[in-house]
């Protein structure tokens, strides 16, 4: 392919659905594209008029109108329209005019439909809501359960988020641009007479009309938003949501009541349907009084992490919504254990680690946790109690299907159940006098995120480490000396080094030579640093600002670990598919050419930032 | 426009010059050139660049040559086409630097008159779109006078007059580099392209042609005649 075909082909693997499509289709599609240039304010498409083309938008911005003149959706660059037309024999069902002068490929209509035909992640990105959209979602749901856990019995009310954010409509472009970084939020809801909908405000609107048209920030929010948005009643259900925001491709909905605003539901539009299901999961499990039942729920995990990769979730999504369900696992245990056992006689907090705490956890996660007690705990009054609680939640989720810890890193264990004090001198001696060996087997315990009781326990104790750890260049280097032990699988020659011969005989772990490496390096900038987060992607974003890596080291290290992440979500993803157990062995040669030298870069980068830092720390306590 | 020029472009001068046209040329004659009183919807164009040894079409040649074809207003990039051509003589240093075109990649290219061969018949009956026509114009002329006996008459929009006219109609000062494509693109809001060689350019011209004539009528209904040049 000519290179300037390249480009186009790198455009649409750069946007849904076609960055779906594997490589060598998506490279045959430049050629089958006729490029259309419309001026700002021409009407694109009219209701009934023949579409035979899907559009896709190189450049510029469109508006969709319902035939009453309804707003719909606002579309930019790399969105398609003309979508219903492919599903109404080439009769465009709404209207399109662009906002911006634009520039349009056009696919085909038959082109649509053999993709469609042919890859199930397109036509599902394009399928019809209430059509095959829900009804593999719903399957998940309901295929191993007969309560019916229907979308269609959640209400809007459920789902709203966070508060409000609003905006009085005298105000200018810059107040509402500093209040929605303030508040940060990515829409705003603009007001009129203190409590009556004007419009709508995105942080699209402030890229395509603010600064994509250079406009000044000291016009009136009113020239960029959307006035009189489509919204939502809270007495809604879900699903009518989730309709509404997939069919006019929106991303917010206000929820209003007897016409005031009393709410905002965001959403990915793809994604929420997952994410969404995940939710009814979490909700599931907290209405469950028996692990043997919360099993069946978490043993469909590995399913929705399939629907979610495949309908195009980074790692960073699929880790979170994926530990939404861990945590809420645990947490129902705990309140299990606490109506059997009584409250607890003193305050307590339990602490996931590891993947969990980092909330990047996959298809198949063992538990990490640890408890940590108040210090009026005392061993002869109170070790009984939480002995108890603490074997009944990791009991419980063992039988839900995170297996114990082979490393005995559980609150089960007396030594992770102890009050705070304990705590402070475990972190204490750890960071002062470190030891190589137990330093490995600790570095869970840096890890740590709260999930359910008094958080204030760790707060304190948080602040102890983060600040310690940030001081001490000795425990850095042992820290360094450790993440230094995971070799990336690279040999001199930039060949891949697989494992020889056993069970997984040339294949490479991308856990233990592609995860952890980036997680150890992230744990020791952000603790370096005195950076509190835990999430890996949230460590390496916060650490681009400090010297010790710069700031291409730590998006280079970001795009790594998403790349060597996804590949393994992916290939678990197959083997789910396949009827497989989900393992991190992956024969190099189940890739594409395109991505094994991606994830050869991605080693390399993993080398380079494993040898800066081994300049950076690694020469004054080795 | 110069009378030598509205000779040149005569129906007069084209029925002279077919009579001594041969090969690829001569077939390239026998079909009817674009009707100017049509509108523009209904003509279909063809956007070429060219990248060539230099600037002086008598004595520099061509090295690479990229078309694409415009049919009711659309860019179709199914007719992307992309030729290296193997000079007679061989590459300077000074205009390897510009276009990247090395002796080792035209070796086992076609000869000039292979290429125009293939390009005749995709130009017969269209109208040529290039930015800055005198150099494509020049040099496929002296091409075919070269490889067919007789110069070469199409139709041409030159989407360099045609901002050139927008510039002026503004009556504002043109600033320097304004009528670079790049520039020209921007302005109306297509988006860069980072490659730069024949077809690529070429592409860019027929993107910036369309959004120039967005400009001039939204429907594609003005006439050839307005926007030859």
């Amino acid at each position: 392919m000519s290179i300037e075909l390249e480009e186009i082909a790198e455009f649409l693997k750069q946007h849904h659905p076609f960055a779906l499509l594997p490589d060598e289709v998506i490279n045959t599609l430049p050629r089958r594209l006729t490029a259309k240039y419309f001026r700002a304010g021409t009407k694109v498409l009219s209701p009934e008029e023949q579409c035979l083309h899907l559009y896709i938008i190189r450049s510029g911005g469109t508006e969709t109108r319902d035939p009453d003149g309804q707003l719909l959706a606002r579309l930019s660059e790399g969105e398609c329209f003309g979508v219903r037309a492919m599903y109404r024999n080439g009769k465009a069902a709404n209207s399109i005019t662009t906002l911006e002068d634009s520039l349009c490929y056009l696919l085909p209509e038959k082109d649509f439909h053999d993709l469609a035909a042919k890859y199930p992640q397109f036509k599902y990105f394009f399928a019809q809501i209430g059509g095959d959209r829900l009804r593999s979602g719903m399957q998940l749901i309901e295929s191993r359960d007969d309560d019916q856990l229907k979308l269609m019995s959640i209400r809007v009310a459920d789902l709203i988020a966070r508060d409000l954010v609003s905006i009085d409509k005298s105000a200018t472009i810059l107040e509402a641009g500093q209040l929605m970084s303030k508040e940060r939020v990515s829409c705003l809801l603009v007001t009129e007479d203190s409590d009556k909908i004007a419009g709508i405000m995105t942080d699209r609107d402030l890229r395509n009309r603010v600064v994509a048209q250079a406009r000044s920030y000291d016009e009136p929010v009113t020239a960029i938003m959307t006035a009189k948005p489509i919204s939502v009643h809270p007495d809604d259900y879900a699903f009518d949501a989730l309709l509404t925001m997939t069919r006019h491709n929106v991303r917010h909905l206000p929820v209003m009541k007897d016409g005031k605003a009393v709410g905002m539901i965001t959403t990915n539009n793809l994604l929420a349907r997952q994410s969404l299901s995940a939710v009814y999961m979490a909700g599931r499990i907290g209405k469950l009084t028996d692990p043997v039942d919360m099993a069946k729920v978490i043993d469909q995990v590995p399913e929705l992490l399939s629907h979610l990769i495949e309908a195009g979730a980074t790692s960073q999504n699929a880790g979170h919504i994926v530990t939404t369900l861990s945590d809420a696992a645990t947490v129902r245990l705990l309140q299990l254990a606490e109506e059997k056992l009584g409250p607890p006689p003193v305050p307590y907090v339990w602490m996931a680690g590891g993947s969990q705490g980092r909330q990047e956890q996959t298809a198949l996660s063992d538990q990490d946790n640890c408890l940590i007690l108040d210090d009026a705990y005392d061993p002869e009054k109170h070790a009984t109690y939480f002995k108890g609680l603490a074997d009944y939640v990791c009991d419980g989720l063992h039988k839900v299907g995170y297996v114990y810890c082979p490393g005995d890193m559980m609150a089960k264990t007396d030594q992770w159940r102890q009050p705070a004090r304990t705590w402070q001198q475990y972190f204490n001696k750890w960071i002062e006098q470190p030891e190589p060996k137990s330093l490995m087997l600790c570095s869970v315990w840096f890890d740590l995120r709260p999930i359910h009781g008094t958080k204030g326990l760790f707060e304190n104790l948080h602040r102890m480490i983060v600040s310690k750890a940030k001081d001490n260049r000795i425990f850095q280097a042992y820290m360094v000396g450790n993440a230094l032990t995971h070799h990336v699988p690279l040999g001199f020659f930039k060949n891949f080094v697989m494992i020889r011969g056993g069970e997984h005989d040339s294949t490479l772990d991308l856990k233990h030579n592609g995860v952890v490496p980036i997680v150890d390096l992230a744990r020791i900038h952000a603790l370096a640093n005195g950076v509190d987060a835990v999430n890996t992607f949230e460590r390496l974003n916060a650490v681009k600002s400090f010297p010790s890596i710069s700031t291409q080291g730590a998006s280079d290290l970001l795009d790594a670990f998403e790349f060597v992440s996804i590949t393994r979500l992916k290939h678990q993803v197959r083997q789910i598919r396949r009827g497989d157990a989900p393992d991190n062995f992956l024969h190099p040669e189940s890739l594409s050419a395109f991505e094994r030298s991606h994830l050869k870069d991605a080693f390399s980068v993993i080398k380079n930032l494993q040898n800066a830092l081994e300049h950076a720390f690694g020469k004054s306590g080795t | 426009m110069g009378l030598r020029q509205k000779i040149i472009d005569s129906s007069l001068y084209r029925d002279f010059i077919q009579r001594k046209a041969t090969g690829a040329l001569r077939t390239y004659y026998d079909v009817p050139p674009a009707d100017p009183s049509r509108s523009v919807m209904e003509t279909e164009f063809i956007a070429l660049d060219l990248e060539t040894t230099g600037l002086d079409p008598k004595r520099d040649e061509i090295v690479s040559l990229g078309w694409v074809i415009i049919r009711q207003l659309g860019v179709d990039f199914s007719s992307c086409e992309h030729i290296l051509v193997r000079p007679t003589q061989d590459l300077s240093e000074s205009s390897v630097v510009v276009h990247r075109i090395f002796d080792s990649d035209v070796a086992d290219a076609p000869d000039i008159a292979t290429a125009l061969e293939h390009l005749l018949p995709e130009m017969a009956g269209r109208v040529l779109i290039s930015h800055h026509a005198p150099i494509e114009l020049g040099f496929l002329g002296q091409a075919c006078k070269r490889c067919f006996g007789a110069p070469l008459q199409i139709p041409t929009v030159d989407t360099l007059v045609l901002a050139l006219r927008d510039i002026r109609r503004t009556g504002q000062p043109m600033k320097p580099g304004a009528l670079k494509l790049d520039n020209l693109r921007r302005n109306h809001n297509l988006p860069p392209f980072r490659a730069h060689n024949a077809l690529s350019d070429a592409i860019a011209a027929s993107g910036l042609f369309l959004a120039q004539i967005a400009k001039r009528d939204p429907k594609g209904a003005l006439e050839l005649n307005r926007i030859l040049r």
